[in-house]
């Protein structure tokens, strides 16, 4: 009955398994709901903002004031100081989505390794643990980014790099996170925030096509730069806060989902091999009776 | 014991035991042979019978060494007076036997000064010699983990199709073609197919440079699948009888091959029954244990020579504590389990690193770094085999950094386990590779130090020492582009 009984005591420890794994899911997919109604909020305002900076840009260079520009804007002669800005998650049952997301990391700090003095900051329990152990040094840590981040929070992150990249401190941001593209697309990239050069041009193009805005500035184009570009910044920043949350519960839901599934298929595996064992035992002491008997005779 | 030879006649014949009365004075010692060698209606019966019980009344129940087949009450039959006995002696070396000692080989008879009669007394626990020296066979898996002992005894347990025969064989290229001394393989209920192929393969094989075959210094001894039980369960005794003269004649160091002793059990299982023993757990004979111990501590190494025995031992359905096996377990020095899991990952010879083990893995005999490594390599399977369970059901990602990195080397040390057999050549189109013990101590110890960590899994599969497996990564780099 050894084996047997060894057989159940697996069993009862992947059915608990199972539990677990089912209430995260659940969990799991009550979180993402907030998260996604956060994300998709905060996704209007920062397309509309973008296209805005999009359009203000080419208005300004149509409108012959090239000497208007904004420091977030302009891309520093040398690229000698960059910060990597790395988004993990808290907690763990998540599959692969902490793995990815470290994975495009370690691929930008090799890249930069000997040409860029790459510093690099970690928001996240798991992303913090894997830095740890792989012996590679954070400059700055976060943990207090959990699943509903607020605007307050990021914002104070945000002002520190505009004031490092203005004064010339830093001469680049990335970041890396998981982008949500829909319910079934989530996409672990690293993307440059600084300077926001890219930005401009990356969204001008669809939206130059369509007619140039003739723009009346009010009071002065300068202020009106210095006000927006700082806030497009924050809010491609906040987005990126976002988007990383809702990817963690549609990740921690796939995850949890197929574990469900696996740890199912592992207890009706299981179980079959404890019948199996059960019966060939039961056959073998019942032969062992009839043939003892039957030798007696 | 009757020296005059008597002659009974045979009362009853039930599958392949059969009874005989003889005069109550004149009645056959238990373990004496008993032959019938007359011609019934034109067809020759020449069957040997080995004395098992005293019915009373001058009867005896006896175990048929060859098939009963033709056989009929009233026959007459002939007490030789003493057991069987097969030749001994260095005549017998390059030929092929059969349980009474008769060469199949179609080389004539074999005539030796001696014979031994195949039931003996185990040496005395005085004489029993106590040296313990690792005997080095250039398999890595078993040079690190389950070092063999020199005069002692291995087992190689394993269900069906897991590749005991080739190990088997694996160990007589390896140890007979480097062996000075002599060797008896003992081919017990296997298929003769195999016992074939290995004699003429042993007539191939040279010895070192001497240019000698290993059938020269080699006795063969074969009971197979199509003999009765009374043969499969007497022929190891025979073999052994023909080991223990190089044994205690020559002094020399004597190796025993036995494949299978499972079928000595089974064979003993099959006629316990006939012989009117109740049966035991699952269905084996009572006095299983009895029966094993009187073969197992006969092969045994004394203060004159040694012999190192390696034993193959079918486990049925998989299941080590089958009684059979669980038996014979208690004999060895060191004990090899194959496991299907590995086998089916393809990775061969399909040992089991964690309930494979030896006597002699000790600091004491193997050295500390030896056994350090071991049991390092051994930590690392042993963590990779309990997350088995988490990897399968939540995935490798939800593991920790450190448990990552244990799943990364256990899967390359798994790997690396596996190695180029030299009579598989045929089948891996690889080269067999023997590994010195010093370097598979090196290997081992700098994947588990991470030095290899860079290489990709499949670089690290049959290969010989880890510098093998970076020239596989290198060649398999180039095919990619």
């Amino acid at each position: 009955m050894a084996k047997a009984r060894a057989i159940i005591k697996r069993l009862k420890a992947v059915r608990n398994i199972r539990k677990i794994t089912r209430t995260m899911e659940l969990v799991a997919t009550a979180r993402f709901k907030k998260a996604m109604d956060r994300a998709t909020e905060a996704a209007a305002y920062t397309k509309k903002i973008s296209e805005i900076v999009a359009d203000l840009s080419t208005a300004l260079a149509d409108a012959g004031a090239k000497g208007l520009s904004h420091p977030l804007l302009e891309k520093h002669a040398e690229e000698k100081n960059a910060v990597l800005l790395v988004l993990t998650s808290n907690r763990g049952l998540c599959g692969g989505y902490n793995a990815a997301v470290l994975r495009n990391a370690q691929q930008r700090i090799r890249e930069a390794a000997g040409q860029v003095n790459l510093q690099v900051e970690v928001s996240g329990k798991r992303g913090i643990n894997f830095f740890k152990f792989q012996k590679l040094p954070a400059a700055a840590t976060y943990t207090h980014f959990e699943d509903k981040p607020t605007f307050e929070q990021v914002d104070e992150l945000a002002n520190r790099f505009i004031k490092a990249y203005i004064n010339g401190e830093i001469d680049r941001l990335d970041i890396a996170f998981t982008r949500f593209e829909s319910m079934s697309r989530q996409k672990a990239e690293v993307v440059t925030l600084l300077p926001i050069g890219q930005l401009a041009t990356g969204t001008a193009a669809p939206a130059a096509s369509k007619t140039a805005v003739e723009y009346e500035f009010l009071p002065s184009p300068e202020e009106i730069l210095e006000e927006i570009v700082p806030a497009s910044f924050k809010a491609r920043l906040f987005k990126a806060f976002l988007d990383a949350a809702v990817s963690e519960q549609i990740a921690r839901m796939v995850a949890m989902k197929s574990a469900t599934e696996n740890a199912g298929e592992m207890i009706s595996t299981l179980k079959m091999q404890y019948n199996r064992a059960r019966q060939s035992q039961i056959t073998s002491e019942l032969s062992e009776i009839i043939g003892g008997a039957a030798a007696l005779e | 014991m009757s020296t005059a030879t008597a002659t009974g006649h045979i009362t009853q014949i039930i599958g392949s035991t059969f009874d005989a009365e003889f005069p109550e004075q004149s009645l056959p010692a238990i373990f004496n042979a008993l032959k019938v060698d007359k011609e019934v209606n034109g067809i020759h019966i020449k069957v040997t019978g080995e004395v098992q019980q005293h019915l009373g009344g001058g009867r005896v129940r006896c175990v048929a060494l060859g098939s009963t087949d033709g056989m009929v009450r009233g026959m007459d039959i002939v007490d030789t007076g003493a057991p069987v006995s097969v030749p001994v002696g260095k005549g017998t070396l390059g030929r092929v036997f059969n349980v009474l000692g008769e060469a199949i080989d179609g080389r004539g008879d074999v005539v030796t000064e001696e014979r031994w009669p195949i039931h003996r007394q185990p040496p005395l626990l005085e004489n029993l010699s106590s040296k313990t020296e690792v005997f080095e066979t250039g398999i890595k898996v078993v040079d690190l983990l389950i070092p063999f002992v020199r005069g002692g005894k291995a087992g190689l347990f394993g269900g069906a199709g897991l590749g005991k025969t080739v190990i088997l064989q694996e160990l007589i290229a390896r140890i007979a073609s480097s062996h000075g001394g002599f060797s008896v393989f003992a081919g017990v209920g296997e298929r003769t197919r195999e016992g074939n192929d290995l004699w003429l393969e042993m007539q191939e094989t040279k010895i070192g440079d001497t240019g000698r075959a290993v059938i020269e210094q080699t006795s063969m001894v074969f009971g197979q699948m199509n003999e009765p039980p009374g043969a499969r369960l007497r022929v190891a005794l025979s073999a052994l009888t023909m080991a223990e003269w190089f044994r205690d004649s020559t002094g020399a160091d004597t190796l025993l091959f036995v494949d299978n002793i499972f079928r000595f059990s089974q064979a003993g299982s099959e006629v316990s029954a006939l012989l009117g023993r109740m049966p035991s757990a699952v269905g084996y004979q009572p006095t299983l244990s009895t029966e094993l111990g009187a073969l197992q501590e006969r092969i045994t190494s004394t203060k004159r020579g040694a012999i190192t025995s390696v034993q193959a031992v079918y486990v049925p359905a998989d299941d080590p504590t089958d009684p059979a096996p669980a038996t014979a377990f208690a004999h060895l020095d060191a004990f090899i389990y194959l496991e299907r899991r590995i086998a089916e990952k393809g990775l061969y010879p399909a040992i089991d690193p964690l309930s494979s083990s030896s006597r002699v893995l000790d600091p004491q005999i193997v050295g500390d770094h030896h056994y350090a490594v071991a049991r390092r390599v051994q930590k690392i399977l042993q963590r990779y085999r309990e997350l088995q369970d988490i990897i399968a059901i939540l995935g490798i990602d939800e593991l920790n950094e450190e448990d990552k990195l244990v799943v990364h080397r256990a899967r390359r040390i798994e790997r690396f386990l596996s190695q180029p057999f030299i009579v598989a050549e045929a089948f891996t189109g690889k080269k067999g590779s023997i590994t010195p013990l010093k370097e598979t101590i090196r290997s081992f110890e700098e994947i588990c130090d991470g030095k290899w960590d860079h290489l990709p899994e499949q670089a690290f599969t049959y290969v010989g020492v880890i510098e093998e497996a970076a020239e596989q990564a290198e060649r398999m780099a180039a095919s990619v582009k």
